[in-house]
């Protein structure tokens, strides 16, 4: 009977990964014959699989139009599909359990004179969760356009369902965020960016369990959560056609968590039509004031979340873009295709690989 | 350091450098570095999908725009 629902199982993620990368070709087919307008069109690819055996296939399609030369329109449809089992799933679920979700968003942007203002939604659904978030933003260029400030608020209202139960929880985020970026010379140009996150409600992953007493259970933590997170960002032209690209970011939050981020990468231009590029992210954080590896007693807070773990983090990355001339596959002059690795790998002993391949198509 | 300290340290540094901003003027003409995508922040679509599933196993998030409601494997 297990063998059987595993060879279910897996017919059923082959077909769902053959579903998904026949949506990928019907989108690139969808996109060859398309007779454009004033609008432009990504279609990526991205299949990540780690060291638990988790794979994840994710097509999604980002389409902008300029509806006039002062309103534009995009919009973003993405689908993830989950197959094999998560450590956390593979507790109820040992030859494997899928999922699926989909996120869709519509951003509107206007301008007025050197201000734009954009407003928007997004809405995913799962299995277990769904997320539902407006956001607003406004940007206004200063300086003769080399300096640019801008801010955005977005609030979200996410229901975790607490599988297998059927109850569904309750959680309220309201973000907000403002930066500003500046032209220094021909060559640099800077970003410094600050964002604050408040989140009530129902925080806990109803799927992962640590140790109370002896007795594996499902975490509790706290309700209230505020996140403070500033960034700084360079991008920095070198001289023969070769870039530098980095970013910081100090993270603190009010369960204790403290984390830097850096990540440096150079780009190079090989010749008129290729770009190639490497990146590579360090990233630290402490662990939450409430984490300890097992509990005695009677806690208030407990968790076996890994992300509230203290670990560090390493990552790799791969990117090359071809712009061949003349086109792509009888796409528009100026179709690019990206190819991109990511190779991670954290003290939490998780490692994984992602790779995304992607057709831009700037459009008439 | 303290957070708070931190903080007050960044947004003095950010308003130094918007003073200075008035002496940083590069002309429409000498922008073609800038216009780049190499240059350019977030050019690519990759890196919201980067910065989702990095968000997915790690405990902080933010700091480049505002977010959206994340998804269940968080």
């Amino acid at each position: 009977m297990a063998s059987a629902c595993r060879a279910a199982g897996v017919a059923a993620s082959k077909r769902g990964a053959a579903a998904l990368i026949a949506l990928a070709a019907v989108c690139l087919i969808a996109a060859a014959s398309y007779d454009w307008a004033q609008n432009q069109l990504d279609v990526s690819f991205h299949a990540f699989q780690d060291s638990r055996g988790v794979t994840v296939l994710s097509p999604d399609a980002n389409f902008a139009k300029d509806f006039t030369d002062r309103t534009a329109v995009k919009v973003r449809f993405g689908v993830d599909a989950i197959s094999a089992a998560s450590d956390s799933c593979a507790r109820c679920h040992p030859d494997g359990a899928n999922n699926g979700r989909v996120v869709a968003s519509v951003n509107v942007t206007r301008k007025y004179g050197d201000s734009k203002v954009t407003l928007g939604g997004e809405f995913s659904r799962e299995s277990f969760y769904t997320a539902t978030t407006a956001l607003a933003s406004v940007s206004r260029d200063l300086n003769k356009s080399n300096t640019t400030v801008a801010g955005g608020f977005a609030y979200s209202f996410n229901q975790p369902q607490l599988h297998p139960d059927q109850t569904t929880e309750s959680q309220h985020s309201v973000d907000a965020y403002g930066s500003v970026t500046q032209s220094w010379t021909r060559k640099t140009i800077t970003q410094f960016g600050y964002e604050l996150n408040q989140i009530n409600g129902y925080q806990t992953n109803p799927f992962l369990r640590t140790s109370v007493n002896g007795v594996m259970t499902v975490g509790n933590s706290p309700d209230a959560r505020t996140r403070h997170a500033l960034s700084a960002r360079l991008r920095q032209a070198l001289p023969g056609e070769t870039f530098l690209d980095a970013d910081y970011r100090y993270y603190h939050d009010t369960w204790a968590i403290d984390s830097n981020t850096l990540s440096v990468g150079l780009s190079h231009h090989f010749g008129g039509s290729i770009v190639g590029g490497a990146a590579y992210r360090r990233y630290t954080q402490t662990a939450a004031y409430f984490y300890e590896p097992f509990y005695t007693g009677s806690p208030e807070y407990y968790t076996g979340d890994f992300r509230l773990f203290p670990f560090n983090s390493n990552s790799i990355t791969g990117r090359l873009e071809l712009t061949p001339k003349g086109g792509l596959m009888g796409m528009p002059a100026g179709t690019g295709l990206t190819l991109q690795y990511e190779r991670y790998k954290s003290t939490t002993g998780f490692e994984a690989g992602i790779f995304t391949g992607g057709v831009r198509i700037p459009l008439k | 350091m303290a957070f708070k300290t931190r903080l007050l340290m960044a947004l003095t540094l950010v308003s130094a450098l918007l003073l200075g901003t008035g002496c940083a003027t590069v002309q429409p003409w000498q922008r073609g570095l800038l216009a780049d995508s190499c240059m350019v922040f977030d050019a690519n679509n990759s890196a919201a999908y980067m910065t989702h599933w990095q968000e997915s196993r790690e405990g902080s998030a933010g700091g480049f725009g505002v977010q959206g409601g994340g998804c269940g494997c968080k």
